[in-house]
């Protein structure tokens, strides 16, 4: 069989092209409720009134919930400080103070609207460097009451702290030939899905039956739980199709509304979030203050890092940014030798909307400011730039700033690949004015969550897979891990199918997060259908009356190798098994090796290595117009190492689609913040998502350079295309105006300020 | 008010407001979820139908607007019994769906694109699209579809 390594056509793909697919925002039940969420329209005040009283009077208005119905105190695995609901306090434009359910959305609406409140304004902490000033105003003045998953440095409106720090740093300052230092602004992205978050909850038999398209479905099972201050048992979770997340997708968002409100009312509850409700309140990635110094000797050799990461968390840590904060050293600390490191990465409260998970979380800025801050250091150096980075980089068996060892590295031969494809010599011999070129490698990771798995063969001969696997569109679940189960049976790809996502089915998952499903649901279902194939033999070998050893399974047949004629189908083996040893099947699971890295170096670190470590190169060529400031993508191109290629295709899909989020993150998606904190990018037309129009020519080489202990070898593939694109782009269009910018994005207001100034 | 028109060569009545948008006409009255309402303020293009021949976004075209048209959804492409037509499966071949959600209204766009224009250069595709915003893809994969469905025999189905 060679269904590994070929691009199959994604299972699930008919029903998307017919319109047959049925995503959450789809999903009803009969005599459905709907619920709206009254909203904070002041990012900081006391609540001294809130009476629902006329509202729960009113026509088709079925329930109201408030604080006092979701007593659970929450947030994303660190730090427990956010509510369902706004108890007493009001910390961002958009916190929920009370939902409502009715027969109609007008009558929600209308009731919501009917709820007095009343409030004692506060000052708005807004700027993230004001947040962490003397004397600041604190968000959470009972920060120290808070349950933390972890210790961690923690103080006032630093919600969170992680550091790193190995070598002398100090005396490689004293002594080095030359130090540089800058800093990095960047903005908010929003993971925009074409989905919006929607929810149907329905309360039975003394649980929440909830439908939603996340994902990570456990989480959100645990999520709602810990909010609504139940057992995370009473949560059952199960996922129609999803359409998008990037991220976006991994929390709890408007799921516990809807289960408060079918508790309250005996009926099923949806909520589904409007465009703006989902710009304005879902998690955005995390806008961040970048500082780095950098001692180097004459020769281009870094000697030492000094790098201060100040990320936004938002009004409380219901998204992910703390439980990552210390991917950001992992990652400038991660591609090039630094032997003397001292980084802190700082995670501070605002009265903004909480941010959140998207795609290569930290990586985008964090990459964005080294890579700009080594071009800086090159023309001190009167250096070649990339000469620069090929000094510098780790080679196989050298350590990233944690002490892990990259025995696999494979960086050299990324870089060496992009080469291949556009030699930097004649990228260099051919430039033009306002024409730029950068090329910038990196190490990333791959999530290591556990993942569980089962495997059954059916009567027909078929095999069904149960796992609580997330397709969040990449075609992992619903391809990827089938291609690796059918492979090792011996069936034919559409003979394999996975039942639907369901937390009371299958086994925990971490989640479509991180490049992790085929990586760790691959490993775990690989278990499965290996256990399988050994019940499979071991009755065949009794049909066959030949030993297991001398037996392959071969197009739906189980065979004596060598001899065609003496074989049986698999249906015959299942029906001798079933009344024999028992109906065949089997559970499979993983959990990612422990990976030996410097633990004393660390401090309040969640992520602690790069498991499943993945090397990449990204090039590109830009052309920049002095009259408009316009930046226009010429070229690009990815070199892209993901251990064992299941399905290549999918790959490029994934290297394709993270590239040109990337170009958006760089050139213009910025979702602004106005003087209250609120959200001001709230549609599609003042926040603009890439089209068409502004995807340039990609070109992907796909790199194998497997994982001993990823599925078949496989790595993460999906996550790492978004993460170097700010970062090569930058240094490009620096390239071209010869002329650092900064800031992100690099919109043609700040290109054509930009040149105007030089 | 009521409407009529031919909705996947079926005639039918709506009785809506004058402005309530042909997207919940389909999706509330006539059980055609296949056109998504990703946006509903005329952006991501998830809700493209046909009206005509040319594709519309139906979250804020006016029912009213429909009256005597033919509307088509991607539901009256091809049946269940039917095979693919030539862009719903170039799609397939080529890795164009992801998550999928933007795919009803890029068939549609496309399906128009292919009904109506002899040139499909990579110009001309890429322009054709800049209403359907897909957020998975990249496009490119889309749109070496949309070149292959062009240039197969006979054009698409």
């Amino acid at each position: 069989m060679t269904l590994v390594g070929t691009s199959a056509r994604r299972a699930d793909g008919e029903d998307k092209v017919r319109g047959a697919a049925r995503y959450g925002m789809d999903y009803l039940e009969h005599g459905t409720l709907v619920a709206k969420v009254l909203r904070s329209t002041v990012p900081a005040a006391r609540i001294t009134r809130l009476d629902c009283s006329k509202a729960a009077s009113m026509p088709g208005v079925r329930a109201v919930a408030t604080a006092a119905d979701a007593p659970g105190l929450s947030g994303l695995m660190i730090v427990k400080d956010q509510s369902l609901f706004a108890r007493d306090v009001i910390r961002y434009v958009g916190e929920p103070l009370a939902a409502v359910t009715a027969d109609t959305a007008e009558q929600a609406e209308a009731a919501l609207a009917a709820i007095d409140v009343s409030l004692d304004e506060l000052e708005p902490v807004l700027d993230l460097e004001q947040a962490l000033a003397q004397g600041t105003r604190l968000i959470h003045p009972d920060w120290e009451s808070y349950e933390t998953a972890m210790p961690g440095p923690r103080e006032g409106n630093l919600a969170w702290e992680t550091r790193v720090e190995r070598g002398d740093v100090d005396t490689a300052f004293d002594t080095a030939h030359l130090v540089v230092e800058d800093e990095y602004r960047t903005q908010r992205q929003h993971q925009s899905p074409i989905e919006p978050h929607a929810a149907v909850a329905r309360y039975e038999q003394g649980r929440y039956v909830v439908h939603t398209p996340t994902q990570f479905p456990h989480n959100v099972r645990g999520r709602i739980a810990e909010l609504l201050g139940i057992r995370l048992s009473d949560v059952r979770v199960i996922v129609p199709t999803i359409g998008g997340g990037f991220g976006g997708k991994l929390d709890v968002m408007v799921e516990p509304f809807a289960c408060v409100l079918a508790r309250k009312t005996g009926r099923p509850v949806r909520i589904l979030n409007s465009r703006s409700e989902e710009m304005t309140t879902c998690g955005p990635r995390e806008n961040a203050i970048v500082r780095l110094r950098t001692a180097v000797a004459s020769d281009g050799t870094i000697l030492a890092q000094d790098g201060v990461v100040l990320a936004d968390n938002g009004a409380n840590s219901s998204g992910e940014t703390v439980a990552v904060a210390n991917v950001a050293p992992l990652v400038l600390g991660g591609t090039y030798r630094i032997p003397n490191a001292r980084y802190a990465s700082k995670v501070a409260y605002t009265n903004t909307t909480p941010t959140a998970a998207f795609r290569g979380v930290n990586g985008p800025y964090c990459v964005y400011a080294q890579e700009q801050h080594l071009d800086h250091i090159a023309r001190e150096l009167g250096m070649d730039r990339k000469e620069l980075r090929m000094n510098n980089l780790i080679r196989r068996g050298e350590s990233m700033v944690n002490g892990q060892q990259l025995d696999d590295a494979f960086l050299v031969e990324a870089m060496d690949k992009v080469d291949e494809i556009r030699p930097w010599q004649d990228a260099q011999a051919e430039r033009r004015p306002f024409r730029g070129v950068a090329v910038v490698p990196l190490t990333w990771l791959t999530n290591p969550l556990p993942a569980a798995a089962s495997v059954k063969l059916e009567e027909d001969g078929t095999a069904t897979v149960t796992c609580a696997g997330a397709e969040i569109g990449t075609g992992a679940v619903t391809t990827g891990v089938l291609q690796i189960v059918a492979e090792r049976l011996g069936l034919r790809l559409e003979d394999v199918r996975v039942s639907p996502t369901d937390t009371d089915t299958g086994g925990f998952d971490g989640g479509a997060q991180g490049s992790r499903t085929t990586y760790g649901m691959g490993n775990a279902a690989l278990d499965a259908a290996t256990k399988v194939r050994d019940q499979v033999l071991e009755v065949a070998a009794g049909m066959l009356e030949a030993a297991v050893d001398d037996l392959e399974i071969v197009d739906g047949s189980v065979r004596v190798s060598g001899v065609p004629d003496q074989q049986v189908a698999i249906p015959s083996v299942v029906g001798t098994a079933m009344f024999d040893s028992g109906p065949i099947g089997a559970s499979g699971k993983f959990a990612t090796p422990p990976i030996p890295f410097d633990s004393g170096c660390m401090a309040g670190a969640a992520v602690t290595s790069f498991p499943a470590a993945l090397y990449q190169a990204h090039m590109t060529e830009v052309e920049v117009d002095p009259d408009t400031g316009r930046v226009t993508v010429l070229r690009y191109v990815v070199a892209q190492d993901v251990g064992r290629a299941i399905n290549p295709q999918m790959i490029e899909g994934q290297i394709q689609g993270g590239v040109l989020q990337g170009i958006g993150y760089a050139l213009f998606e910025n979702l602004r913040l106005g003087d209250n904190g609120e959200v001001i990018d709230d549609n599609l037309e003042s926040y603009r998502l890439p089209t068409a129009a502004d995807a340039p020519p990609i070109e992907a080489a796909i790199l194998e350079n497997p994982c001993s202990y990823g599925p078949l070898g496989a790595k993460g593939a999906a996550e790492p295309p978004i993460i170097p694109v700010a970062a090569v782009i930058g240094c490009a269009v620096a390239d071209a105006i010869g002329k650092p910018i900064n800031e992100l994005p690099l919109t043609p207001f700040a290109v054509l300020q930009a040149i105007k100034e030089s | 008010m009521s409407y009529s028109f031919t909705l996947n060569g079926q005639p039918v009545e709506a009785t809506a407001a004058g402005m309530t948008s042909l997207l919940s006409v389909l999706r509330d009255q006539s059980g055609l979820l296949g056109a998504k309402r990703g946006c509903g303020e005329g952006r991501c293009g998830a809700c493209t139908v046909l009206v005509d021949g040319s594709p519309v976004d139906s979250c804020i075209y006016p029912v009213a607007n429909a009256e005597g048209t033919a509307v088509r959804t991607v539901e009256g492409l091809a049946s269940h019994d039917e095979p693919l037509t030539r862009i719903q499966d170039a799609l397939l071949e080529h890795g164009g769906v992801q998550c999928g959600a933007c795919i009803p209204g890029v068939v549609m766009t496309l399906t128009a694109l292919l009904e109506t224009e002899s040139n499909t250069d990579d110009s001309t595709v890429r322009s054709s699209l800049t209403g359907n915003i897909c957020r998975c893809t990249g496009y490119q994969k889309i749109i070496d579809a949309a070149q292959a469905a062009a240039s197969s025999n006979g054009g698409p189905r």
